[in-house]
């Protein structure tokens, strides 16, 4: 029972004077939507003064690191109008990402002099992934001020800013106030209260499946064919960081969402958290027996934590997973 | 003797069946199978604008109903692989049938009557051979089993009536085995088709889509005006792969695909849940639960308009217009190729399919 002193002690807590939507509005999404505007500003602003790979890798990261801290957060504002594949397109089993950029730069597209008009281009051929190509992709990063690539990324980067300042605003001004008035007259979004914790809920859970499934499922292949050349932003040596990053969001979901102390969870995390210290950055090595535990403890680990999360929040919440979605036919 | 045996049917007839038709017990626009609050599972008479009417409990999850076209008696379905198939007096909320599927043979969910409301025709499968059948059920002999035959594929989901007694069934192409639940055993050589049968049986027409869209297993069926089908599809191969979700079909005439850009596409994670014409036939939409959205299309199969609902699945015809559909959030909504609307809210979690009561 090594877990029941920390228990004893988490319960002496008082519970925080905010929880539920509230403090996740307040204390997790509104935060996040922010950090995600300014960096994809500050990525856009520096595109304009120096559109050179060598000059935008420091802020293309620092936007992905705050994409990582919303991604999550796949209902409302980010998912209206495509946004969320707008800006991270992945995963790309048809490797459309490669074949939309190539196609832009062939036909030198003048969509990307205009925002507007590159709002239009499919989502492939913009956000956070097609910029990665520019960026790291030896055989298109050496790009000068007169190329069209140059242009191209700074078409990149100030749509990914305006969609940053779209998603915060919308936060901040509409969706904030719906989800905290889940229930009320007139709220066609969150019919119930339980529906604003339902959503979120749900949110946590897709979230951390996306990052056993995909994040860890996709390089990891299977034990006869593993594919380390699918994990997750591999070029720019992102895919280890990627997984840590969301799951250090979804563990601050987890716990602005609940009311009570959550020790279960919040071991589990901890454990996670712990195991994405021993992969290889890219999980390159899934190839090795050794380097594929890795990845598989790690993908344990996060699997628990839904594991947890499914026996300790939901069951206070007085909520559970959807339940076509989750078991169609 | 003449008289005695006449009394006698009648006797015997009204006994195994109601009499009251739908317009007696209220008219009820819609079915609905639920799960309750307290975790039960039961089947709900909707009215036409979406307010309850009635609810008949049921021994476990539903998954589609069957109503007669007449008389006020639906059958129940059991999702697959179904254990039962429930007839039910929906005037009285007893059940009068329990009709269980022969020795070897399984429901997969759906049924549609023909034959003026006399036969029960029944989705099932034969489990040695993987081979999808059609069950005959008489009503007027006490819903005997009066025989069956082919579906034309594996895997047969939803059916529908057409004019005439042609049955349209969705042969989903996947092959399951009770033995092994719900896994999908034949996803490598899976082909799904549509098949169009006659009354008696025979293979009148089948649509087959192109050897590249193998994975889009054919699911379920809405039928419009002048003929148009409309199928939704649920993508086995890749989630991450934009995939056609809904096909429209003429007899005699090539497969619609619906077209979506790449993002509403990818959007719908690969799954259809259920399909319906609008009231005037000129919209059909799709849902998907898991991408929470039902997309709206025109009948050429161009995209019109997209509602986001969190497990969003049941839709139906609306009489009056537009689509009623249902969610697992136990919310119903009236929509129109342009708008969505909220009509009612409740502690159920709406299964599947809501089944309009013709």
């Amino acid at each position: 029972m090594r877990l029941a002193p920390v228990f004893a002690l988490a319960a002496m807590i008082p519970a925080a004077a905010l929880a539920g939507p509230a403090e996740v509005v307040e204390a997790h999404i509104l935060p996040g939507t922010a950090a995600f505007s300014q960096a994809t500003d500050a990525l856009a602003k520096s595109a304009g003064a120096d559109c050179r790979a060598v000059a935008l890798r420091a802020p293309w990261n620092a936007a992905f690191d705050a994409w990582l801290g919303i991604g999550h957060l796949a209902f409302g504002p980010i998912e209206a109008d495509g946004r969320a594949l707008g800006i991270a397109f992945w995963p790309d089993t048809r490797g459309l990402v490669q074949k939309t950029v190539a196609a832009l730069i062939a036909n030198q597209d003048p969509a990307a002099n205009d925002p507007e008009e590159f709002a239009q281009v499919s989502v492939a051929g913009r956000g956070l992934f097609a910029m990665e190509r520019l960026l790291y992709d030896p055989a298109l990063a050496d790009y000068a001020e007169d190329d069209y690539r140059c242009g191209l990324v700074r078409a990149i980067a100030t749509d990914l800013a305006r969609t940053g300042a779209g998603i915060d605003t919308e936060w901040r001004e509409d969706h904030a106030q719906r989800l905290q008035t889940a229930g009320a007259p007139g709220n066609d979004t969150y019919l119930s209260a339980d529906e604003a914790t339902q959503t979120l809920y749900t949110a946590l859970l897709t979230g951390l499946e996306f990052t056993a499934d995909q994040r860890l499922g996709r390089p990891m292949g299977s034990a006869e064919r593993p594919r380390p050349n699918r994990a997750e932003a591999r070029r720019s040596g992102r895919s280890l960081r990627n997984v840590t990053l969301s799951l250090t969001a979804l563990q601050e979901l987890a716990q602005t969402l609940s009311d009570a102390p959550t020790p279960r969870t919040d071991a589990a995390f901890a454990e996670a958290l712990a195991a994405a210290e021993r992969p290889d950055p890219v999980f390159a090595d899934v190839t090795t027996v050794q380097g594929r535990l890795r990845v598989e403890a790690l993908q344990q680990r996060v699997r628990a934590i839904s594991d947890a999360v499914q026996q300790e929040i939901g069951p206070a919440l007085g909520v559970r997973a959807g339940f076509n979605s989750a078991d169609g036919d | 003797m003449q008289n005695r045996r006449r009394f006698l049917t009648t006797a015997l007839a009204a006994a195994t069946a109601p009499c009251l038709t739908w317009a007696d017990i209220g008219a009820p626009g819609y079915l609905a199978a639920a799960r309750e609050p307290d975790g039960t599972f039961a089947l709900h008479g909707l009215s036409g604008r979406s307010k309850p009417l009635f609810r008949i409990p049921l021994p476990g999850r539903g998954h589609a109903a069957a109503a007669h076209p007449r008389i006020a008696e639906a059958v129940a379905f059991a999702r697959r692989p179904g254990a039962f198939a429930l007839v039910i007096d929906c005037a009285t909320g007893q059940i009068i049938r329990r009709l269980t599927a022969p020795a070897g043979h399984h429901f997969y969910g759906h049924g549609a009557y023909i034959a003026g409301g006399d036969i029960l025709c029944t989705t099932e499968n034969h489990i040695d051979s993987g081979t999808g059948r059609i069950g005959l059920w008489s009503r007027s002999r006490g819903y005997l089993r009066v025989g069956s035959f082919a579906s034309g594929g594996i895997g047969p989901h939803d059916i529908l009536r057409l004019d005439d007694d042609v049955l349209a069934v969705a042969n989903g192409g996947i092959r399951t085995h009770p033995a092994h639940g719900r896994d999908k055993l034949n996803l490598d050589t899976m082909r799904p088709n549509l098949s169009y049968l006659s009354a008696d049986g025979a293979l009148v027409e089948q649509l087959e889509l192109a050897p590249e869209l193998h994975h889009a297993s054919i699911r379920h069926l809405a039928s419009g005006p002048d003929g148009t089908l409309a199928f939704a599809m649920q993508w086995q191969g890749d989630p991450a792969e934009p995939a056609p979700l809904l096909g429209l079909h003429r007899r005699g005439e090539a497969a619609v695909l619906a077209q979506v850009d790449l993002a509403d596409a990818i959007a719908m994670q690969g799954y259809a849940g259920s399909v319906a014409f609008d009231g005037s036939g000129a919209f059909v939409a799709i849902t998907s639960p898991r991408g929470g959205r039902v997309q709206v299309f025109d009948r050429a199969g161009r995209l019109v308009s997209v509602q986001r609902r969190a497990d969003a699945c049941g839709i139906a015809t609306n009489r009056d217009g537009g689509f009623l559909m249902t969610d697992g959030l136990g919310g119903t909504w009236s929509l129109t190729d342009r708008q969505m609307h909220a009509t009612g809210k409740s502690n159920l979690a709406w299964d599947n399919h809501l089944v309009a009561v013709s």
